[in-house]
């Protein structure tokens, strides 16, 4: 279903979408981040790339799986925490931070279906805007198969037109948020409205500046390059600060521990946290090896995770060049400027 | 006036004699406008270098790199290092030295003094600019800078743009060094401690809704301890890299094992750990900014060391890294310190 | 009906040469005073960390106590003087992010100054008591 809407008409819409959570960009904090909604009014879709991406709603960085008691002599009590109930609707959401979480999905689904991620997941609706500027200087989605228009994991897609929104649906959840908002609301679009739309998505395509040629050779080359020194030398000004992994949206490595709430009777709940490849105790082993043990290899494990493991087994990027790692690495280590090179090794 | 030919020059000059191991420096980046760090191993790689108001980092954690390098190695090269370091970066340097990590003779400083200006801050800089690609930063006369857009170039005072800490630096030109580049003008400061006192100026309960609301942001990625030069412990307390798990490690030894703070990036567990982070500081921090510039949620963390910091001058009359010959701040006591809080 | 009234919980770090003699020349003394008390013995004020005072504010404390030998009679020589730097700055940085400042205390007790020591802990009590609970830095789930 594709319709438009009007700016004017577009807080209208948000009010009668009851029963849901809704997420948008605000600006708070001197920081734009996902956050709850309470006033559709205030909504303006015009915002750079987030700092971090919408996958911290669908996948937090911190969840209970279950809660135990192991009281004396008696058998341990263990109580289920599946994730409640929260109808969501994230608002604004950029093509890149979609497709990587269709990516997230197939790792969530690969031989054993993780309940705590789909709970969330399929009760999560994602309203996209497409990037008619590139929300960031350093994106580069382009390059790794995506597009500042693409439809890849959306519900609904707007395209921003000036003083309307191109609404294309895409699934039938989207279809119905369409659809409550009533008669009179939203209107069909014209055939120039359509031919304008191709023409600001092909246009958002060329401003895109930086890019990663050829990306299709990349995955072979890394194979080879996995005792190079290459490594040594881009890794020197890492800070293994673990910034590029925590705001990365595809990025899912996760840690399981057990959070004690008292002694005795021992109780407490298990949980699972956000871990990054850049710590110190990624695969530290329990007898104190570690085969990462340094920057070079850590800096090598991020990259070929996402351009070559990934693609082997995924047949996909783990990469939607969102660019947020290149605009926050405090040293300037950028994967674009990597993968170059590493292309040019080849 | 610092001239980009003389720090050239200084570069190339050890790097041919074969002085030193290589020279850290600074080189154009590749994200917009901003300067990265350089390793220049050959004397022709010292035309990399850059140095204008965007090379904010504070290149001696790599110092602490190369140490620990050094130690894995087995026969280690004991050539210094060249280091191109402004004021506080030099401070750091004096409290590795103090704290005996390093010796005076593993570093070949290459002072650059930043005169009467400092180093900019990119958000304060977006903001004034109203969200315009930045090309270019550089140092312009009378304390501007001169920022080159895309529409061309425009000069700012420098005092708009600059780094909270620089509006409050107490040392911008090198206090050690073997080569000195620049002025040896002390900038005039009336309150190294301004920032500060914006928040001791709040009551009780406003302090905490303040504290609460930013350090809840937090999202524990740990850049601020990664990018700290004094962060060099090998495990940090909140990591838990060095309890080894043996076969016979009974089940109460792991539960048991005491863990101060937990992984879960909640209130207490955020706020304790960056009260623990800035008491271990007291004394050893010479607030070069990195641990906000840093923070991916821009959260004002540096208050909290900038607050121990005075508190040190005030209580206790101690400054950190102009001398590295004094003991530290809290491995030593004078007979004078106040009790007045002790019962 | 009758609302229980609050009964704080009070964390005291007493150095075991000085103060947790103290305390126990209190109790042999058969001196009175309130039993809101968890008594920790660590053996010099000194070795007292940040890490534990801000522990015991994590797991529930309304008020934490470190005591010490008074300077010039620590077991240790010098330990309390260390304690007295660092317990200061521990001291302002709670205070700078919001604590309340009476719920953090520090004391010289010596040996013999048992009744001092129920003095501090009456005082102590007294204050907490209108304060309520400490919920600031109580662990959140």
């Amino acid at each position: 279903m594709e319709k438009t809407l009007t700016k004017k008409s577009f807080p209208k819409w948000l009010k009668k979408l009851d029963g849901y959570t809704l997420y948008a960009p605000l600006f708070k904090d001197d920081v734009w981040s996902y956050q709850v909604a309470d006033n559709p009014e205030k909504i303006e879709l015009n915002h750079p790339n987030t700092v971090q991406a919408p996958k911290k709603i669908i996948y937090p960085q911190r969840e209970i799986f279950f809660e135990f008691t192991s009281p004396e002599g008696e058998h341990p009590e263990i109580k289920e925490v599946l994730p409640e109930d929260n109808p969501s609707i994230i608002l604004g959401v950029r093509p890149c931070d979609a497709k990587a979480l269709t990516l997230l999905d197939k790792v969530f689904n690969d031989g054993y279906k993780d309940e705590y991620y789909w709970k969330r997941r399929e009760s999560t609706v994602l309203i996209g805007l497409a990037c008619v500027v590139p929300p960031s200087p350093n994106c580069f989605c382009t390059s790794v198969d995506g597009s500042p228009h693409s439809k890849d994991g959306f519900d609904i897609l707007m395209t921003d037109m000036g003083d309307r929104y191109y609404m294309e649906s895409l699934t039938k959840t989207g279809d119905k948020l369409i659809d409550s908002g009533g008669k009179g609301l939203f209107t069909n679009p014209t055939a120039k409205d359509k031919k304008e739309l191709q023409k600001i998505h092909a246009d958002s395509e060329t401003k895109i500046t930086r890019a990663v040629k050829d990306a299709k050779k990349i995955p072979p080359i890394l194979k080879g390059m996995f005792e190079s020194p290459f490594w040594d030398e881009e890794a020197m000004s890492c800070l293994r600060c673990g910034i590029c992994t925590y705001l990365c949206p595809t990025c899912h490595c996760f840690d399981i521990s057990d959070e004690m709430t008292s002694i005795t009777p021992p109780q407490g709940l298990r949980i699972r946290t956000w871990d990054t490849c850049q710590f110190p105790d990624f695969t530290m082993h329990s007898s104190g090896h570690n085969p990462r043990p340094d920057k070079a290899s850590r800096l090598r494990q991020r990259i070929m995770h996402k351009y070559q493991y990934f693609v082997e087994r995924y047949k996909d990027y783990q990469c939607t060049g969102c660019g947020r790692c290149v605009s926050k690495c405090p040293v300037g280590i950028d994967i674009i400027e990597v993968l170059n090179k590493v292309r040019d090794h080849g | 006036m610092v001239t980009l030919e003389d720090l050239k020059h200084e570069a190339t000059k050890v790097l041919k004699n074969g002085k030193v191991k290589y020279v850290i420096g600074y080189q154009n980046g590749t994200d917009q406008y901003k300067a990265m760090p350089a390793f220049l191993k050959d004397a022709d790689e010292a035309e990399k270098l850059v140095w204008n108001p965007s090379c904010v980092h504070n290149l001696t954690k790599f110092l602490v790199d190369e140490s620990r390098r050094k130690k894995g190695e087995r026969e280690p090269d004991e050539r210094p290092v060249g280091i191109v370091v402004k004021g506080c970066d030099s401070r750091a340097i004096n409290v590795l030295i103090q704290e005996k990590f390093i010796s005076r003779d593993d570093v070949h400083i290459i002072g650059v003094s930043c005169e009467s200006t400092g180093v900019v801050d990119e958000n304060k800089l977006a903001k004034k600019l109203k969200g315009k690609r930045v090309k270019k930063v550089d140092y312009g006369e009378d304390g501007h800078f001169v920022v080159t857009t895309e529409e061309g170039r425009v000069n700012i005072p420098a005092e708009e743009v600059l780094a909270e800490r620089c509006l409050e630096c107490k040392a911008n030109y090198p206090v050690v060094y073997d080569v000195f580049l620049g002025d040896k003008e002390k900038k005039k400061i009336d309150d190294p401690y301004k920032s500060v006192q914006k928040i001791e100026g709040m009551s009780t309960e406003e302090r905490w809704k303040f504290w609460k609301e930013q350090l809840g942001r937090c999202i524990r990625c740990y850049a601020c301890r990664s990018a700290c030069p004094m962060c060099y412990c090998d495990e940090c307390v909140v990591d838990t890299i060095n309890f080894v798990v043996e076969p016979d490690t009974k089940a109460e030894e792991k539960a048991q094992k005491i863990k101060w703070i937990e992984k879960s990036p909640t209130g207490s567990e955020n706020i304790v750990y960056h009260l623990v982070r800035a008491m271990h500081l007291a004394g050893r921090c010479i607030d070069c900014g990195e641990c906000e510039r840093v923070c991916p949620l821009d959260i004002p963390i540096r208050f909290l060391n900038k607050k121990l910091e005075k508190e040190a001058q005030k209580l206790f009359g101690y400054e950190v890294g102009f001398d590295p010959d004094i003991p530290s701040l809290v491995s030593s006591f004078k007979d004078e310190d106040p009790e007045d809080f002790i019962r | 009906m009758m609302a229980e009234e609050f009964e704080p919980k009070i964390v005291a770090f007493l150095c075991k040469w000085c103060s947790s003699a103290g305390s126990d020349l209190a109790g042999v003394s058969r001196m009175e005073y309130p039993p809101n008390v968890v008594p920790i013995q660590v053996m010099c004020s000194g070795s007292v960390s940040p890490l534990y005072i801000l522990s015991a504010f994590k797991k529930g404390a309304d008020g934490v106590l470190v005591s010490g030998c008074h300077p010039g009679d620590c077991h240790y020589i010098k330990g309390n003087f260390y304690a007295r730097r660092r317990i200061a700055l521990v001291k302002e940085l709670l205070e700078f992010i919001g604590l309340d400042p009476e719920r953090f205390q520090m004391s010289w007790v010596s040996a013999a100054e048992g009744v001092k020591y129920t003095q501090i802990i009456k005082d102590f009590v007294n204050v907490l008591k209108p304060m309520g609970p400490q919920t600031k830095l109580r662990r959140s789930q």
